[in-house]
């Protein structure tokens, strides 16, 4: 077997792929990809947002019970395109992460493999050196090749997909607010209705009803304002993930 | 960008429609709450509280068509961006399927140079299993 001219195969290869870069970029990108379950607290918003005439109906004259039912039709179907809108950008970020990971393309195992098998046989002519250098080489060979594959597949999906991410990332914030300034109109529908209501209530005969609803009024003022926390919290994450992309694009090298 | 003002002026008209609502149930409020002699019902009868609160529900839910209508412009035309992402998704894994293929010239690759080495070390029975190893690999591909 010639070796020699292995090496230099191997030799060459490592020269031609030799400009493997560094992989801190693609820690950052794995980062951002990690960020995808935040998109959750969309999906869980969106789906607050459709039940909202089921929360509304107890509180709802017959009147305004026939106008809800309209608008539930509406928002029912509406909220069957609104969740979709985080499907595309979640299949975005997982694909990016795996793309970016290191395990998957860690071929290190194979390398081990690979000394391992020389190594079995001592006292062939083959010395430690040799094999040190031939792993060593392999290695280089494997990781330029992938490496480089790897970086070039990460820089097109971030750039190709600066544009969509960011438009979609737009509209489901634009989402949150309406949903949460729909949700003020739900509360003052709901705390309305009890409070205009009960200075009606006699202290004394309708004590437990007065009791009743007076507990009612507390627990939705508590809903509403966690309600409202998650809605700003959520809107923030989106930003985030917005800034977050806007600087791994900002990063991406000029292109050749 | 004729869809984002569109979009703001449904906003803006449930803004304003709400505010409205807003300030029908200070005044019905107020209205309740003006102090009586103990005992005796609000200042106002309470089939007028309710036709007021009526009215502010009503608002209400008009501002809340609104603000569907302003989701539904917002969340429109964005299928071709979807379209975009979705394509351009399926096109990396595509590339990702591409990278385990070199993963595995490499493993085989691998398999071919402990091969040789055993070749060349002159060790015809430890040729064997390197051997059977490659055959299943490539068999495997």
């Amino acid at each position: 077997m010639k070796l020699s001219r292995l090496f230099f195969i191997l030799g060459l290869l490592a020269i031609l792929s030799g400009c493997a870069s560094s992989t801190p970029r693609m820690a950052d990108v794995r980062a951002f990809a990690a960020e995808a379950p935040k998109l959750g607290a969309y999906h869980e918003l969106t789906e607050r947002y459709r039940n909202t005439y089921q929360r509304e109906q107890p509180y709802l004259s017959p009147e305004a019970d026939a106008r809800e039912r309209q608008l539930d039709l509406r928002r029912q179907q509406a909220c069957d395109d609104f969740v979709k809108l985080q499907y595309g950008l979640q299949a975005y970020m997982q694909t990016l992460g795996t793309l970016a990971g290191d395990k998957q393309y860690d071929l290190e195992d194979q390398v081990k493999n690979l000394g391992g098998g020389i190594k079995a046989w001592p006292g062939s002519g083959l010395e430690e050196r040799h094999v040190n250098a031939y792993a060593g080489l392999t290695r280089l060979v494997a990781r330029g090749l992938t490496r480089q594959l790897q970086e070039n597949a990460v820089n097109d999906l971030l750039r190709d997909g600066q544009q969509p991410v960011q438009e979609v990332l737009d509209a489901m914030r634009t989402l949150l607010r309406l949903y949460d300034k729909s949700s003020d109109n739900e509360q003052h529908t709901v705390i309305g209705m009890l409070d205009s209501e009960m200075p009606f209530l006699d202290a004394r005969r309708d004590r437990l009803l007065l009791a009743l609803a007076k507990a009612r009024q507390q627990d939705k003022q508590a809903e509403f304002r966690l309600i409202g926390l998650r809605y700003t919290l959520a809107r923030q994450h989106l930003e985030e993930i917005a800034q977050q992309h806007r600087a791994l694009v900002a990063q991406l090298p000029a292109q050749p | 960008m004729a869809d984002l003002s569109q979009q703001a002026r449904f906003e803006t008209l449930a803004d304003q429609l709400s505010a409205c609502a807003d300030a029908l149930h200070r005044r019905l409020m107020a209205a309740l709450r003006k102090p009586v002699p103990a005992g005796s019902p609000p200042a106002i009868p309470q089939g007028v509280a309710q036709a007021l609160f009526e009215n502010e529900v009503a608002l209400r839910q008009r501002a809340n068509a609104l603000y569907l209508d302003a989701a539904v412009v917002a969340a429109s035309g964005l299928a071709v961006h979807q379209q975009a992402l979705l394509e351009l998704t399926a096109r990396a894994q595509q590339k990702i399927d591409k990278i385990d293929r070199i993963k595995d010239l490499v493993d085989v690759a691998a398999e071919l140079l402990a091969l040789g080495a055993a070749l060349a070390g002159g060790k015809p029975d430890k040729v064997l299993s390197p051997l059977e190893k490659l055959k299943h690999h490539l068999d495997a591909l």
